[in-house]
């Protein structure tokens, strides 16, 4: 599910079943031309990526708005901020926490993260064909997938 | 002759050929929004005939069903967009083919067939365990409170062609 009208509309009448939170962690810039229409790229590809992810579990997960912020961001600080929007959501019934990224540098902090870090390498590039990019991101979507509801299955 | 004819006064000729021109001016404004207005009607009705080739023939299709998916564009007001689709497809035991929707019916999650190793011939919602047999009926005691839908189907040349997902009340 989704952070919509219609989405939370069944959230509300359904808690009980969704109990899993999948909050995207996307960063962008302006600093560097060089780099701009690659992170840009990669920024698509993840948000297509969590698209097809959603999907796929969408009655036991609620997808959050993405979380953005600078390139350069200290992360430290930027942990904080992420774990007040964990202490927010956890006003309702939650259990589990992933943040998905394809930023690596968050791996060094994912010990002060409330929650589980799922890192995404970069894939998917540009040159590859319309097929292979789709059949990358499906076989992605199912590993993170099997990941997650190795998860679930632990609450049984 | 001519006296029979009625003369056409300055006054007369000027008024035919003023209204002449303006009737013209008129129309032209008029037929553009004309067409608008009645567009709806002209429009061709979404027909069911919506059907995708898959790129699956018919000979492949066996007792096991098996995952199909492709694409189809989808106009949402000015919006356009490749929505993608899957459909588990098989023949039953008198050779009918069954296009099933993945989508369970409880919450919306993919199941898969045998997705689960302790429930073998059966359909398997990851998400809450609900289940459904192979003709996409729910297994009572599971989360789901109805069947899967079901995929209209045609064969043409040999190739799978479906349609839409139908709700089983309405087949």
């Amino acid at each position: 599910m989704k952070w919509t009208k219609q989405d939370l509309q069944q959230y509300v009448q359904a808690k009980e079943y969704i109990d899993t939170i999948i909050l995207p962690l996307i960063p962008f810039h302006f600093l560097t031309d060089s780099s701009l229409e690659k992170d840009a790229f990669q920024r698509e590809v993840l948000s297509v990526f969590i698209r097809e992810l959603e999907k796929e579990i969408t009655g036991r997960v609620m997808l959050c708005p993405d979380y953005n912020y600078l390139k350069s961001a200290d992360k430290k600080t930027e942990v904080v901020r992420i774990n007040s929007w964990v202490e927010n959501i956890r006003s309702q019934p939650f259990d589990h926490f992933f943040f998905i990224t394809a930023d690596s540098g968050w791996k060094k902090f994912d010990q002060a993260m409330q929650g589980t870090l799922i890192w995404n390498p970069h894939i998917v590039t540009e040159s590859m064909q319309a097929r292979e990019k789709q059949s990358v991101v499906h076989s992605q979507v199912q590993q993170v997938g099997e990941l997650i509801r190795s998860y679930w299955q632990d609450d049984k | 002759m001519s006296k029979d004819k009625q003369p056409v006064s300055r006054r007369q000729f000027l008024n035919y050929t003023l209204t002449g021109a303006g009737g013209f001016m008129a129309a032209g404004l008029l037929i553009s929004p004309l067409r608008m207005a009645i567009d709806p009607v002209l429009q061709k009705e979404e027909s069911q005939g919506d059907f995708t080739n898959v790129q699956l023939a018919e000979e492949d299709l066996t007792n096991e069903p098996q995952r199909v998916d492709w694409e189809v564009e989808q106009i949402d007001g000015w919006y356009e967009s490749k929505v993608s689709k899957t459909a588990w497809v098989y023949k039953d035991d008198n050779g009918e083919i069954v296009a099933l929707s993945p989508i369970c019916k409880h919450l919306g999650c993919v199941v898969s067939w045998e997705g689960s190793d302790d429930y073998p011939n059966q359909f398997y919602c990851p998400c809450h365990d609900g289940r459904y047999y192979k003709d996409g009926e729910n297994v009572p005691g599971t989360p789901p409170t109805a069947g899967l839908d079901i995929y209209e189907h045609k064969v043409e040349n040999g190739m799978l062609y479906l349609g839409k997902a139908q709700l089983r009340e309405e087949l």
